[in-house]
């Protein structure tokens, strides 16, 4: 048997009628062993390793960085080496890079009708030898969606930002220390440097922080929280993105010598319970009330628990916030992604001082510290204005002993704050520390 | 026989009308009162023969010389002199004054001759619901020029209409004496439509109110009309001081004066009844003075637009737009003794020129009146069922010849419920073909839309061919203003919601006048485009070529309640369109797409491009090439859009 693998690519998702092949990792005719990852695929929604079910030697049909038509014979893996003839190099029609991403938004419908194209769009397709395929799914194409597709960032709105160049070669590090053991990067870690060298790489970055006061917040908060009671990641979402419409250099990003601005507020927030880091979006945040915001966070974390996030949700985000809160840290700096200004990071509640940090990265090409600082004074006041007013506060503390409350001290000499035998914090009245 | 001959108690009630106007002219002369009054000083005895003897299920319509009909018929001074003092607690709030008087079946309104028909309407509905009902309208000698009459006197000899028509003969229109303006006979006039003509006049009051009743006992038990020719003559000027009659001519009218006479043969109870009513009325004024104006808030309400919240999917519905019409009032024929269908050529078999009323007459021929051509009549007789509680729906069989009907709509249906103060109201409709593409030429083909959607207090429909017209029919049915319904020629054979493309969605608004939007399945629209009626089955059928050759992604926004724009909604869309297309059939100017676009900038903070296509401003022409160029061609939308946007 001379072909012992054929390598197809494979139907991941009904619209993902091209898939781009995204790495691969053996030469021409090099020899693989069965486990090996011989090339991986990206979809609008995952990337897909494909194995080797084999040894043998590798006969590709592909290269990294195109895209490729579901069924398309892509690599085969021969019993012998001699055994490959590699063809003139197979010139490929479609020289698009992934399905198409144009000025729409598939969220309501899934569109199976025929794609209509104007006159202006159809000479641009032949022009640059684009399948009409690319469309599938949906029910217009103009000469613009085309433009957008071939460079997403054509116009000022950026509408997807799914990273496509085929990784970096790594430099060789020639005295590399002895001792060390090399561990591959995963194609997901790989796309993570990408996407974060964009903003990094210039260096012009620069973090500032702020405390927070949490004194009285969670009364409040709480009662407009259904799933997520004591987090601050849903209300932060909320402020922020009220904030961020005032704030609309926050909201954009740099590319090629210009700042763009997105016309929406579209928050990102960053999410990784085993399956990988992913920034998944809130869709037009600043229309959401908190328990809406709430119950999208929760929607789009099953969606990730379960593999399913749309593409939608993955794209198209104006401004990114990690909540590392969950990870006791008190300080921590977020690196920005690509096509954003800014990051923002929030830390994990100090319960002694009752206070949390809020950091926010930002791209110091875009805008400056007092900016940002500014944004971020806002953001303080706005978030401590949620405590308790005065008699809810009174209301709240109370004798952990006999719970009296504050507000019902009426000798009015207020409570102790003590630590409790079991080395809680809490408090006590006059009258049960006297010990009666 | 007259149930009152001459009496005191006549001749008190009368000395009264003339008190009571003499008061007037007293307090319009020291600047207390507001606007004009036209004294009937001299005809009373008029009133007494007529308003004063019908009876009080009867109605009374009246002209600009009515405070005697007023007082005669309700006896209500009180209201009378608080209307003319502008007080609220006047028969019409003050709003109406002396010409626009209502209260208990008594109308008055300051159109010349406009009154007829829509007494002959309210008449008609008398005779319908059966009630024995009768009613008189006045009119002035001056008022036979006008041309509603003779359309109205024609119509209610032919139906046999209970009215009588009162003609108050006084030998002057305002200031031109009958020698100059009046031609022929009056009475032969109306004994030429086959009306029974009566003549009598004030100066034998006695014999007056004998003929009077005459005529209106024979209005009643005929259940015919009749026309009363009554002689009388005006001892004051027109309104105020506008007089220049001879005092010679009017000292010798005054001589043969009833009152007068009544002052110099019997002083003493003349002096009597004259202190006790003088007494009377200014009792009533002192109290009147004391009085509040109509507040605002009570009078005007603002107009808040139909709120759009929820949307539905379209339908293709496998019938006919004019086959869903004509369903929709066969029920209602089948279900209510209240719909009542008017227009010209609408009796079955020929069923309307547009076959809109098929059938209709074979299942209730008392609810469908096929009328002579009388534009103006079908209108004012269609008011008149409409303030008498009926629904009627009337049909200008053409567009154009709309504007023969223009004062019914906007004189008298538009204005009724407001000013008699909120009284009545006149849930008055009438339906009409606009449009062309048909080659009917320049007078057949016109969109007159603009003329037709600024009117106050009316609203205006525009059907379309994206779902059941019946929808917008039901709704009209629950509303009690006047609507105007404006269909399109084109359209009636077509059926509803055919071919749609597949890369659109067609919803429409679940509001009473819906609102269809149709737009790209996928994808953000890139223009906005705004067209009703005819024109929007136009726009939608060419969406895709309009897509493909513009290079943008159209939505299409059809509004079908179109005297109020959309603006919340489309102001919206076009936040992120931010281009606008307005199509429509009629010329531009002032017309639909300039209110829409005034309503818009108002709004919208953001700027937006925008572009009208209209039709060119020219009647339309005939021949086919042209009427093509003249109204938006699908050639011209195309190329206008690109040369706009690209
Ligand atoms: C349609 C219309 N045209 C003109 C006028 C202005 N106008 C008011 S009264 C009047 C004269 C009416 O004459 P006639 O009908 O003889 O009534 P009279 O005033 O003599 O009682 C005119 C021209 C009007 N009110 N309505
Ligand atoms: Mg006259």
């Amino acid at each position: 048997m001379a072909v012992l693998q054929q390598i197809a690519v494979p139907l991941l998702a009904v619209n993902d009628t091209f898939l781009t092949v995204v790495e691969v990792n053996f030469n021409q005719k090099a020899a693989v062993k069965k486990g090996d990852i011989v090339m991986v695929f990206e979809t609008s929604k995952t990337t897909y390793e494909v194995i080797a079910e084999t040894d043998g030697f590798i006969k590709l049909m592909c290269e990294a960085g195109k895209d490729y038509a579901v069924n398309d014979i892509v690599a085969e893996i021969y019993s012998s080496v001699d055994e490959i003839v590699v063809e003139e190099k197979k010139v490929v029609e479609v020289v698009v890079s992934k399905p198409a991403t144009t000025g729409v938004s598939k969220a309501e419908f899934n569109y199976t009708g025929t794609t209509l194209f104007s006159l202006a769009a159809q000479s641009l397709l032949q022009e640059k030898k684009i399948s009409p395929d690319v469309f599938a799914g949906y029910e217009m194409v103009t000469a613009k969606d085309i433009q957008l597709h071939l460079n997403p960032n054509a116009f000022d709105k950026v509408v997807e930002t799914i990273a496509t160049k085929a990784p970096q070669p790594q430099k060789q590090n020639a005295a590399l220390p002895d001792g060390t053991t090399s561990i591959k990067l995963s194609s997901n870690k790989k796309r993570e440097i990408e996407y974060l060298s964009a903003v990094q790489e210039t260096g012009l970055t620069s973090t500032l922080a702020i405390n927070i006061s949490t004194n009285g917040l969670f009364g409040s908060v709480n009662k407009h929280l259904k799933y997520f009671k004591n987090s601050l990641l849903p209300l932060l979402v909320y402020e922020t993105s009220r904030l961020l419409v005032k704030y609309p250099l926050l909201n954009g990003f740099f590319y090629s010598n210009q700042i763009y601005t997105y016309n929406e507020v579209n928050i990102g927030f960053a999410i990784d319970i085993d399956k990988g880091l992913k920034v998944v979006k809130v869709a037009k945040t600043n229309e959401l009330s908190v328990a809406q915001v709430e119950e999208t966070i929760l929607e789009l974390s099953n969606q990730y628990l379960e593999d399913k996030i749309p593409v939608e949700s993955l794209i198209g985000i104006s401004f990114t916030v990690t909540d590392l809160s969950g990870e006791g840290v008190s300080y921590f700096r977020p690196l920005v992604n690509m096509y954003n200004s800014a990051i923002m990071g929030i830390s994990a509640i100090d319960e002694e001082l009752q206070r949390f940090n809020t950091s926010i990265t930002f791209d110091h090409r875009i805008t400056e510290g007092k900016y940002v600082a500014q944004f971020l004074s806002e953001l303080k006041s706005r978030m401590e204005s949620y405590a308790y007013n005065d008699a809810e506060v009174n209301n709240h503390i109370k004798c952990y002993k006999c719970f009296k409350t504050l507000q019902e001290d009426l000798a009015q000499v207020g409570l102790l704050p003590v630590i409790t035998p079991q080395g809680k914090r809490e408090h006590i009245c006059q009258t049960c520390w006297n010990g009666l | 026989m007259s149930k009152m001959a001459i009496n005191h108690k006549i001749i008190k009630q009368a000395l009264t009308i003339r008190r009571v106007e003499e008061k007037f002219l007293d307090l319009f002369s020291q600047g207390k009162l507001n606007g004009t009054v036209h004294t009937c000083v001299g005809q009373e005895f008029s009133a007494m023969a007529f308003a004063a003897q019908l009876e009080k299920r009867d109605f009374i319509f009246s002209n600009h010389r009515c405070h005697g009909h007023y007082m005669a018929f309700t006896d209500d001074v009180r209201g009378l002199l608080a209307e003319l003092l502008g007080k609220a607690s006047g028969t019409s709030g003050g709003i109406g004054s002396s010409q626009h008087l209502c209260r208990s079946n008594f109308y008055s309104n300051g159109i010349q001759g406009g009154i007829v028909p829509v007494a002959a309407g309210y008449a008609l509905g008398n005779k319908l619901n059966k009630n024995g009902a009768i009613g008189v309208v006045f009119i002035g000698d001056g008022t036979l020029g006008e041309g509603a009459l003779y359309e109205t006197m024609n119509i209610i000899s032919k139906w046999e209409i209970p009215l009588l028509i009162v003609c108050e003969n006084n030998f002057y229109a305002q200031s031109t004496p009958q020698s100059v303006n009046l031609a022929g006979s009056i009475t032969a006039r109306a004994e030429a439509f086959g009306i029974k003509a009566y003549k009598g006049d004030t100066w034998n009051p006695e014999l007056l109110l004998t003929q009077a009743q005459e005529a209106m006992d024979y209005v009643r038990t005929e259940t015919k009309p009749a026309f009363f020719h009554c002689d009388t003559y005006r001892l004051n000027a027109h309104s105020k001081g506008d007089d220049d009659r001879s005092a010679e001519e009017i000292n010798e009218y005054r001589a043969k004066d009833f009152l007068v006479k009544f002052e110099q043969e019997e002083p003493e109870y003349f002096n009597r009844f004259k202190e006790k009513i003088d007494e009377d009325i200014d009792r009533m004024l002192a109290t009147i003075f004391e009085e509040g104006d109509t507040k605002l808030e009570d009078y005007y309400t603002p107009h808040t637009n139909q709120k759009t919240e929820h949307w539905i999917a379209l339908e293709t519905i496998n019938k006919r737009q004019v086959e869903l019409m004509n369903t929709f009032f066969k029920q209602q024929f089948e279900q209510s003794d209240k719909v009542v269908f008017i227009g010209e050529d609408c009796l079955s078999p020929y069923g309307g020129a547009f076959k809109v009323a098929k059938d209709l007459s074979f299942i209730k021929p008392n609810q469908l009146y096929s009328t002579p051509i009388s534009e103006a009549a079908i209108m004012g007789i269609s008011n008149g069922l409409a303030l008498n509680g009926f629904k009627p729906f009337a049909e200008i069989m053409f567009g154009d010849f709309i504007t023969l009907a223009f004062d019914q709509i906007v004189n008298h249906a538009s204005k009724f419920h407001h000013m008699f103060n909120k009284q009545v109201d006149c849930p008055v409709v009438v339906r009409t073909p606009m449009g062309g593409r048909r080659g009917y030429g320049p007078t057949h083909s016109q969109t007159l839309d603009k003329f037709l959607i600024g009117i106050d207090h009316v609203k205006t429909v525009a059907i379309n061919t994206f779902f059941n017209p019946a929808i917008v029919f039901e709704s009209i049915l629950q509303e009690k203003q006047p609507v105007i319904v404006l269909e399109n020629k084109t359209d009636y054979g077509k059926k509803i919601l055919t071919n749609p493309s597949k890369a659109f969605i067609y919803n429409r608004s679940n509001d009473a006048y819906p609102i269809v939007h149709i737009k790209p399945v996928v994808s953000q629209p890139d223009v906005t485009i705004v067209a009703y009626g005819g024109m929007a089955d136009f726009a939608a059928t060419m969406i895709e070529d309009l897509f493909k050759e513009c290079d943008i992604k159209p939505e299409l926004i059809i509004p079908s309640l179109i005297s109020e724009i959309p603006v919340e909604f489309i102001a919206n869309q076009l936040s992120q369109t931010k281009k606008l297309i307005v199509i429509e059939e009629g010329s531009s100017y002032s017309s639909y797409s300039s209110e829409l676009i005034a309503a818009l900038s108002e709004v919208m903070d953001e700027s937006f491009k925008v572009r009208r296509i209209a039709g060119l401003p020219v009647p339309i022409p005939s021949v086919k090439s042209l009427e093509e160029q003249v109204l938006p061609s699908k050639d011209r939308i195309i190329n206008e859009i690109k040369s706009t946007f690209n």
